[in-house]
Formats: C-alpha cells, sequence, structure tokens
C-alpha cells in the first residue's frame, strides 16, 4: 500500500494545533480537531452576518462602505425617517431624515451624503443633504425633476446619478444628474424600469436588474447609457455595490425572494456558489465594492444585515472517505 | 443535496462568519430556521457554535408555516392604500422548506 511516508519520506507530523509556521503543501493531522489539515493559499466569496439594524425595514437607502456606512429611510412597517450609522460591527441610530421616505436613492459617504426622491404619501421630488452631523432639507432648485420611488443612485455628495424609478410600470427612463446643488437630466435608460440597482460614479454608472424581474444591464459614460451583457437571474429589489467595472448583484426577487449573488467583471456576470445567508428582496443599495460589501434589511422586513468579502482561506481540512 | 434544520436567533456578527459560509451554505428563514446541508462536519459545529436546536424537516416547516401565517394576517389587515408598491413589495408566500 502507498503510504505518505513512502512518497514523501516523512511522516505527517501528529499536532495539538494548527502550526504557525508552514509551507504552502505542508500536511499535518489535528489531534484536537481530528482533522488531517493542508496548507494552502486560495480566496473565496462569501457573506457573514453583521450586526442588526436597530429599526427593521426595507428599502433602506445607504452610502458608504462596509465599515463606514449610513443607511437611512425604508419601511417597516410604516416609512421611516430612521438613519444609522454602521461601523462595521455594529448599527448606532443618528440624527433623522426631516421627511421619512421609502425607496429613494441614496448616494455619498458616511459623512457627507445625500437622500433624493422616494415614497411618502405620493413620491417626493425632495433632497436632503447629510454632513456627518445632521439632515438638512434642500429647497428648489435642488429638488428631482421627476417625482419617483424605487430608484437607483450612485456617485457623491457633490456628483451624483439618478436614475430609473416608477410614476408607471414598468417604470421610468429618467436619469439625472446631481452638481452639488441641482439636479439636471441627461441620457436615459435604454430600458424603463423601477426597483433596480445601480452603482459607480456620475460619469462610469452601472445599472442592472429591475421591475418587473428584469436582468437587463447598462453602462453610463457621463452621457449614454449603452446595453451590455444582462444578469444571469432576472430580477428586482436587488441589492449592488462596486463599480461600473467590478460590481456585485445580490438578492431581490424573481417571483419569490432570492439569496443568489452575481459578480460584475466588466464584461459578464458570474453566479457565486453561495448567496446570502438570509433571502431577501427591497435589500439596501450602493455600500462598499465588490469585495467589501453590505447587505442590510430587506422584505419581509428584516434587521438583518450581512457582509460580502473576498477571504484568504489558508488552512484546509482534507476529507477523506 | 440533503439538509438539516435548526433553530437559532441570529445575534448579529459573527453568528455566521466568512469562514463558516466559505464551508456550506447557511440559508435563513421565518422563526429562525436555518437550513444546512446533512452530513457536514463543519456545518454541525456552526449549529453547536450557535446553540441551535436540531428540529425535522416538518418541525422546521411547521414553524415556517407559523410565521408565514402570521406575516400574510398581518398584510392582509392593512389598509389598502399600505398594500401598494412600494410600501409594501407583496403579500408573503408560503415557503417549502427543500
Amino acid at each position: 500500500m502507498t503510504t505518505y511516508y513512502g512518497l514523501y519520506g516523512q511522516k505527517v507530523q501528529y499536532l495539538a494545533s494548527d502550526p504557525t509556521d508552514v509551507q504552502i503543501g505542508q500536511v499535518w493531522y489535528n489531534s484536537t480537531s481530528a482533522t488531517l489539515k493542508v496548507r494552502q493559499e486560495s480566496t473565496v466569496n462569501a457573506w457573514a452576518s453583521g450586526g442588526n439594524l436597530n429599526t427593521a425595514r426595507n428599502d433602506v437607502a445607504g452610502a458608504g462602505t462596509q465599515t463606514a456606512a449610513l443607511g437611512f429611510s425604508g419601511y417597516g412597517p410604516a416609512t421611516s425617517s430612521a438613519s444609522e450609522a454602521y461601523n462595521g460591527t455594529s448599527w448606532t441610530n443618528t440624527p433623522s431624515l426631516n421627511t421619512a421616505r421609502l425607496a429613494a436613492g441614496g448616494m455619498g459617504t458616511q459623512t457627507a451624503a445625500i437622500i433624493a426622491g422616494g415614497e411618502n404619501a405620493g413620491y417626493t421630488t425632495q433632497t436632503e443633504s447629510w454632513n456627518g452631523s445632521s439632515w438638512t432639507a434642500l429647497s428648489s432648485p435642488s429638488n428631482l425633476g421627476n417625482p419617483r420611488a424605487q430608484v437607483a443612485a450612485c456617485g457623491i455628495q457633490t456628483s451624483a446619478l439618478l436614475f430609473g424609478g416608477t410614476k408607471t410600470t414598468p417604470g421610468e427612463t429618467f436619469t439625472e444628474k446631481w452638481n452639488g446643488s441641482a439636479w439636471a437630466s441627461t441620457g436615459s435608460l435604454n430600458t424603463g424600469r423601477r426597483d433596480l440597482a445601480g452603482t459607480g460614479t456620475q460619469t462610469a454608472a452601472l445599472a442592472f436588474g429591475g421591475a418587473g424581474y428584469d436582468s437587463a444591464t447598462e453602462s453610463f459614460n457621463g452621457t449614454s447609457w449603452t446595453s451590455v451583457n444582462s444578469m444571469n437571474t432576472a430580477r428586482r429589489g436587488l441589492g449592488g455595490g462596486g463599480t461600473q467595472t467590478s460590481a456585485i448583484g445580490f438578492g431581490g426577487s424573481t417571483g419569490s425572494v432570492t439569496a443568489a449573488t452575481e459578480l460584475w467583471n466588466g464584461t459578464s456576470w458570474t453566479n457565486n456558489p453561495t448567496g446570502l445567508g438570509t433571502a431577501r428582496t427591497g435589500v439596501s443599495q450602493n455600500f462598499g465594492t465588490q469585495s467589501s460589501s453590505l447587505a442590510a434589511g430587506g422584505s419581509p422586513v428584516t434587521a438583518a444585515t450581512e457582509e460580502w468579502n473576498t477571504i484568504l482561506i489558508s488552512n484546509k481540512t482534507v476529507t477523506v472517505s | 443535496m440533503a439538509y438539516k434544520y435548526c433553530v437559532a436567533e441570529c445575534w448579529g456578527k459573527g453568528f455566521i462568519t466568512h469562514s463558516d459560509s466559505s464551508k456550506f451554505q447557511v440559508s435563513g428563514f421565518p422563526g429562525n430556521v436555518w437550513q444546512i446541508p446533512a452530513d457536514n462536519q463543519d456545518a454541525n459545529l456552526w449549529v453547536n457554535k450557535v446553540a441551535g436546536t436540531f428540529k425535522t424537516k416538518a418541525e422546521a416547516q411547521a414553524i415556517v408555516d407559523v410565521e408565514i401565517t402570521a406575516a400574510q394576517a398581518a398584510w392582509d389587515a392593512l389598509p389598502d392604500a399600505q398594500k401598494q408598491e412600494p410600501m409594501n413589495r407583496q403579500r408573503p408566500t408560503a415557503i417549502v422548506l427543500e
């Protein structure tokens, strides 16, 4: 019978704990966990639980990164003005919006954000600005040109883009750009839709998914939208993050809620082998990057937050039968 | 694929880690029901870590059904105006565990 000793001229180490100084390819037996292990290095994309929102709700608008995020507005089970900050571990309540709303567009960072549009007893055009301490309701000419909810948005507090949304079914093609003080119309989406996801910047944006159960993806160059390769799973109410050339789309509804997660490489979408821990629609948008994103809240109404990361797997358990 | 079920309350950060998710898929359902692959040592260790209580598929389905029924009743009791999108996305639908 072939043995490890026969093949490699040495025995497998029998250790109470994983060694700290090991070479790639080194094999050992961990007597505490009763597992045979090998040192390898590979990356895996995976979701993990994060701190729960203080106010459970769906359709939260978002801004910032996985470790410095701001989640605001939403519904659960009333239109919400709640605003919360996430530090990578837990959410902390911050001063509320002036106008409660849901399904609005959120843009910016944890300390410099804006919210525009949304639903509050009718679609609103109002824009509010966050300076890290409080929300300020802006007046004309800071209002959106077209009142609507279930929009997608991206960019920063002084240079943003808001697109799609609804006053009608299946949704609008309207795209508006923000210069820090006013909204102006720009090139329209090719496919009108609402409940879509978006990411990127004002001059390099990506729109994907939407109602009804759409897989269409479009790329914006600062002037016009171009149709590109579609998502693998058509859906609405999904979340997204990243850039125009490196994005993530997750969750949503295909008729029933889905946990499916897809990655965009600038050309095409690829299914990730594993999805969200809790399938949901109406999930937050616009947090982080393709390798470090955040899903907060959703419908059925939940406070659950999940963190998406690309992680390094170093020690692998060897399964034998 | 064959699955097992448990009930455990998600406490937030650390409940499911990236390391857990890299080894097996955990899927959450209403009523704090979690589905994990059967015959997976790492999944069994995770249930132990989160102090989960194993349930049969029938027991897990019953828990989910109770939650969905309650959610549907709450949705049905809403004023018509609040049943419209985007406020409420859809009436909660039945979930059949695999």
